[in-house]
């Protein structure tokens, strides 16, 4: 009963690849969605910002409808929901890329959004008195302050979403939980894998905020 | 009110929403157990967090940071699948569901509660000192009064967190909205398509979660201007 075998998971090669590849297709996945989404967040909360016609009614609706829904619902919807509408197939990595740009555009773009109304006053008050257009004042004012004040907790969002990726295994993408649930499908070790996932998510995590870290210091932080 | 549902969408969509609704109501107790628990275990943390004691600091702030920095999904997967096996005992998912978030709360909220506190000017403690105020009665008179001012609107909208997060008690066989709507959408009844029941989903868990992002936006403008 008391027994514990990390031996038969490090000792074979076949599970350590397979952990290896479930970190890189893990992260990948969060990087590339995160970033896709950041994009996305960043045009839903200009148009906010600037009020485009219809364009903004939408961007309030999306960004609080994707914030009160679970990840899941809206990972499946997009797995099994979409696909039936639209006819289309695609592998499953492809969905689930999908469905954590939905996820990170919403997070993102509320922070975002309130980024950019955060401005103080003060600020543009005197960008108006230098007679700077509208495009000057979001480029030169706004942004730059959102990109500074919000760094912390887009950082801290993004790493948030990369601790619940986990439930893409569910629809069968080979990611880190997928690897450690075929693991303890065939050694019954559970206990034992969880607990090396467990500790690698940790590692992963410190490891993105880390260099989310470095990234400030190297390029926000010298504007302040 | 199955019939009531039933006179109005039909027969296989009717019974569906009825089943639907009733089973959002595991997710609310699950949502409160975890809200109730993890905010009586965030209390203790936070005072651990704050007390003038190092190995009591270090020993909180091990706890928030390591909490943090795990996923939902592999606490649930280690006190529900992986501590049953380890024991070799059953251990029946409201259990392990209601533990599991109960400890991603405590760390979240204790970190909520901690940032509130380390708001709070430091002459309100010199002052509450000044006064001979002992450290019990300075957090209870002068400090919790306002960090319950900083601290409500994050903690409602983390309230949001956490009923999102019961969706993933699922995976361990806890049966709530999720778990029915998965069957329903799995099941090869004509009407309870993918494509139907998750937008269902999506619209309960959003009214459940969209009125307190609500709340939590007006406490955030109340407290603001007062400040």
């Amino acid at each position: 009963m008391f027994d514990f075998r990390f031996f038969e998971i490090y000792r074979s090669s076949e599970y350590m690849n397979l952990i290896f590849d479930g970190i890189l297709i893990s992260s990948s996945l969060t990087v590339i969605s995160g970033g896709l989404g950041f994009i996305i967040a960043f045009l839903l909360a200009a148009s906010i910002y600037w009020r485009v016609k219809l364009l903004n009614y939408f961007s309030i609706c999306w960004i609080d409808f994707v914030r009160n829904t679970p990840l899941i619902v809206q990972l499946f919807f997009v797995t099994f929901g979409l696909p039936l509408i639209f006819q289309y197939v695609w592998p499953f990595w492809a969905h689930a890329l999908l469905a954590l740009t939905i996820n990170f555009t919403g997070y993102f773009g509320e922070i975002l959004r309130s980024g950019f109304n955060s401005t103080p006053n003060s600020q543009l008050e005197a960008a108006y008195s230098l007679n700077l257009n509208k495009m000057t004042i979001f480029r030169k004012i706004v942004l730059p302050h959102t990109l500074i004040k919000m760094f912390p907790s887009l950082s801290s969002q993004f790493i948030f979403i990369f601790l619940t990726t986990g439930i893409i295994s569910e629809i069968g993408v080979n990611d880190l939980t997928h690897a450690g649930l075929y693991i303890d499908s065939r050694t019954f070790r559970t206990f034992e894998i969880f607990i090396i996932l467990s500790i690698l998510y940790v590692a992963l995590s410190l490891l993105f905020k880390t260099s989310l870290e470095v990234i400030y210091n190297k390029t926000l932080k010298k504007r302040m | 009110m199955q019939d009531l549902l039933i006179n109005i969408f039909d027969k296989p969509l009717g019974i569906i929403l009825a089943q639907l609704i009733s089973a959002t109501r595991f997710t609310i107790y699950l949502s409160l157990i975890a809200f109730f628990g993890g905010g009586l275990l965030a209390l203790l943390i936070t005072f651990l967090r704050i007390y003038p004691s190092k190995v009591l600091n270090y020993i909180s702030f091990s706890y928030i940071w390591f909490f943090q920095s795990l996923p939902l999904l592999m606490l649930l997967f280690i006190i529900g699948l992986g501590i049953p096996r380890f024991l070799g005992q059953d251990f029946d998912p409201w259990y392990a569901a209601s533990i599991s978030l109960i400890v991603f709360t405590s760390a979240y909220l204790a970190e909520v509660w901690r940032g509130a506190i380390l708001a709070i000017p430091k002459g309100q403690w010199e002052g509450a000192h000044a006064l001979n105020l002992n450290y019990i009665q300075t957090l209870r008179l002068i400090i919790i009064p306002q960090v319950y001012k900083y601290s409500i609107a994050p903690t409602v909208s983390f309230l949001i967190q956490i009923i999102k997060g019961t969706s993933l008690a699922y995976i361990i066989g806890f049966q709530d909205l999720m778990l029915l709507g998965k069957r329903w959408a799995n099941s090869p009844v004509i009407g309870s398509e993918p494509f139907i029941i998750f937008p269902i989903m999506a619209v309960l868990y959003f009214c459940l979660c969209y009125p307190l992002a609500i709340y939590a936006k007006q406490l955030e403008k109340k407290y603001s201007i007062e400040n």
